[in-house]
């Protein structure tokens, strides 16, 4: 039985951003993919979103940056990063001879930052689509203040539209208590696709030490513990808004992509879980597959938003 | 680099809390270099491999030596001979012994040791003498002297004076660094700090000098910035630039908190 995989992020743009499968990488958790060409055939997935990307190179946070949690963890990176240019530089020539679609994400501490980073990127051969990471709980100036209210993320993704033509995504934070109204504010100012979610704000503390576990004091929480966070957010913003949805956080297998997939999610993103497998992409695509065929479905679209009860 | 599903061999608790676990991982054995470490995924509960330093090889087999210290490590203690374990490897340098020195000297402070024992034994190989200075609390907790390399010259200290020298370690670095061209060293970050900046006090300010830094990691391959730290050099991520640094190029300041 020939089976369907292919989806369209971006059915409203020019340029499309058409995946040959859904499984695609989250930011900061592939690298820039390279990485793990030796590993196995990377080409093989849907799409893979690199590290965070800042007009100017970044150290990021102070040590320690990373903790184990119950079922996650926390990180509190801090956005370090090659900056633009030597990205566009050093990685996007490699890109460009693949088959997979690479996506840039990106990250401003203005609003005029991020309208900057879209337009340097737009047009060069190799990158096929801006992530827009409004949602980073990890930095001081810039990330989650953008994102925590609909008419912020309005203004980057209007900012961010205007200034290329490249598919975008606008990569929502959790960590609101609207986001149904963020996903429709981003939705109407031009966006092509929303990815929710990102990392939840979280904290360890050292009870020998007495001190914050993290340099930063504040990570990221992310893998398996907030998988139904992320689930649930997808389910509300697939009711609200018409375009394309990407579902990330704590996707582990097969089965977790499905639940996205028939909560209203085109596509997915797995993170965290490449850290403990790094073939979490690959066994998940091949696990889809599996299913589908199991299932006697043609098509992994007649499954997207498939769970969601009518009202 | 490779994900390979091994089979462990032995497992045994060589000192109170210290297991020793041979696995049996070609892939992995084929031309693993001293320094370099594996990312062992220690059961379904944890989200995070863990860094284990290659400790020995013998064929196609490779030991790990490691203390348990919470949840992961204490999950690789109660496997068994038979039980498949799934590791991640080889990350990192390595350290580099020079062509031409002939006298090395080693520092282990406690579990230390784990990667200096396979450095030493293939220095002793190439021809080297190779002194190790060894340290620990107490005897108790000592890496057994019977079970190192033969060749190898030890020198003992520990905290309570129960075996060898009473006090740090790194006491004995002025009476043993005067002979030696080449140090490594690998322990608690204190100690490596201590030794940085005690560098002209310890004899060791024109030795050259390399440690084996221990950093918390998500990915062990480059990719999620976990690990970096501040060098002379730059930014390094541990698990691929190093875990292996020359003593001079890190930051030391920047460890105060961790
Ligand atoms: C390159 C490298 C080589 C190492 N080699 C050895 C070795 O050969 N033998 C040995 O006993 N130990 C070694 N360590 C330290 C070892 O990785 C930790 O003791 C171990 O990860 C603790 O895990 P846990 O689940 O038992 O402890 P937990 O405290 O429950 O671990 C929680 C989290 O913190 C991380 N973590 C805790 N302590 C450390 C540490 N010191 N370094 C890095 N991550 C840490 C764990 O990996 C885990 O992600 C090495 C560390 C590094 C970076
Ligand atoms: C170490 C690490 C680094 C990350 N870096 C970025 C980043 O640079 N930009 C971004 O938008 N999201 C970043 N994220 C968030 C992930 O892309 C993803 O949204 C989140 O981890 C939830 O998915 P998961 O549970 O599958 O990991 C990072 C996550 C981790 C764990
Ligand atoms: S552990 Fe991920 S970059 Fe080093």
């Amino acid at each position: 039985m020939a089976i369907n995989l292919k989806v369209q992020l971006a059915p409203k743009n020019k340029r499309g951003l058409l995946l040959t499968n859904p499984v695609m990488t989250a930011s900061g958790t592939f690298g820039y993919g390279m990485e793990y060409e030796h590993l196995f055939d990377i080409q093989k997935l849907g799409a893979i979103v690199c590290k965070g990307t800042t007009f100017e190179p970044r150290e990021g946070n102070p040590q320690p940056r990373i903790v184990e949690t119950a079922s996650g963890m926390l990180n509190s990176i801090g956005w370090q990063n090659i900056g633009v240019e030597a990205l566009i530089r050093e990685k996007a020539p490699v890109w460009a001879k693949w088959q997979v679609p690479v996506i840039v994400n990106i990250a401003g501490k203005t609003v005029e930052e991020y309208g900057q980073l879209a337009a340097r990127l737009d047009g060069v051969p190799g990158i096929s689509g801006i992530e827009v990471n409004i949602s980073c709980p990890n930095v001081k100036a810039g990330g989650v203040e953008f994102g925590a209210d609909a008419r912020s993320a309005a203004k980057v993704t209007a900012v961010v539209r205007k200034a290329t033509a490249l598919p975008v995504i606008m990569k929502l934070t959790p960590t609101t208590s609207d986001i149904v109204g963020i996903a429709k504010a981003v939705a109407e100012a031009g966006a092509d696709v929303v990815c929710l979610i990102n990392t939840l704000k979280g904290m360890a503390i050292d009870v020998k030490t007495r001190r914050p576990v993290l340099g930063n004091v504040f990570g990221g929480l992310s893998g398996p513990a907030i998988k139904p966070v992320a689930l649930a957010m997808v389910y509300q913003v697939a009711d609200a808004v018409d375009i394309p949805i990407i579902g990330c956080g704590g996707i582990a297998t097969a089965t977790d992509a499905l639940e996205f997939i028939m909560a209203g999610a085109t596509a997915v993103e797995i993170g965290t879980a490449n850290f403990w497998n790094p073939r979490a992409t690959l066994d998940i695509l091949e696990g889809i597959e599996k299913f589908l065929r199991k299932e006697k479905i043609k098509d992994i679209r007649k499954l997207i938003g498939i769970a969601r009860l009518k009202s | 680099m490779k994900q390979v599903a091994s089979v462990i061999s032995r497992n045994e608790e060589v000192i109170p809390g210290i297991f020793q676990t041979w696995l049996k991982a070609p892939e992995l054995a084929k031309g693993a270099r001293p320094g370099q470490f594996v990312m062992v995924r220690c059961g379904k509960d944890t989200v995070l491999r863990r860094p284990l330093s290659v400790h020995r090889l013998d064929g196609d087999k490779l030991a790990l030596l490691f203390q348990v210290k919470g949840k992961g490590t204490k999950w690789l203690s109660h496997c068994q001979k038979g039980d498949k374990l799934d590791v991640f490897g080889l990350m990192g340098n390595g350290f580099k012994i020079a062509p031409r020195v002939k006298n090395l000297l080693l520092v282990a402070g406690g579990i230390g040791i784990a990667p200096l024992y396979y450095l030493a034994e293939s220095a002793l190989s190439a021809g080297k003498r190779v002194t190790l200075l060894l340290g620990a609390a107490t005897a108790k907790q000592m890496y057994p002297v019977s079970l190192l390399p033969s060749g190898l010259e030890p020198v003992l200290a520990t905290e309570d004076g129960s075996a060898g020298h009473k006090g740090m370690v790194t006491d004995l670095l002025p009476e043993y660094a005067t002979s030696a061209d080449q140090i490594f060293a690998c322990g608690p970050l204190p100690m490596l700090r201590y030794m940085a900046i005690g560098q002209k006090k310890l004899g060791i300010k024109d030795k050259p000098s390399q440690i084996s830094l221990e950093m918390r990691m998500g990915c062990g391959v480059g990719v999620c910035y976990g690990c970096t730290i501040r060098t002379k050099n730059g930014l390094k991520q541990v698990c691929k630039d190093g875990p292996v640094f020359s003593l001079d190029e890190v930051i030391w300041d920047d460890f105060i908190r961790c």
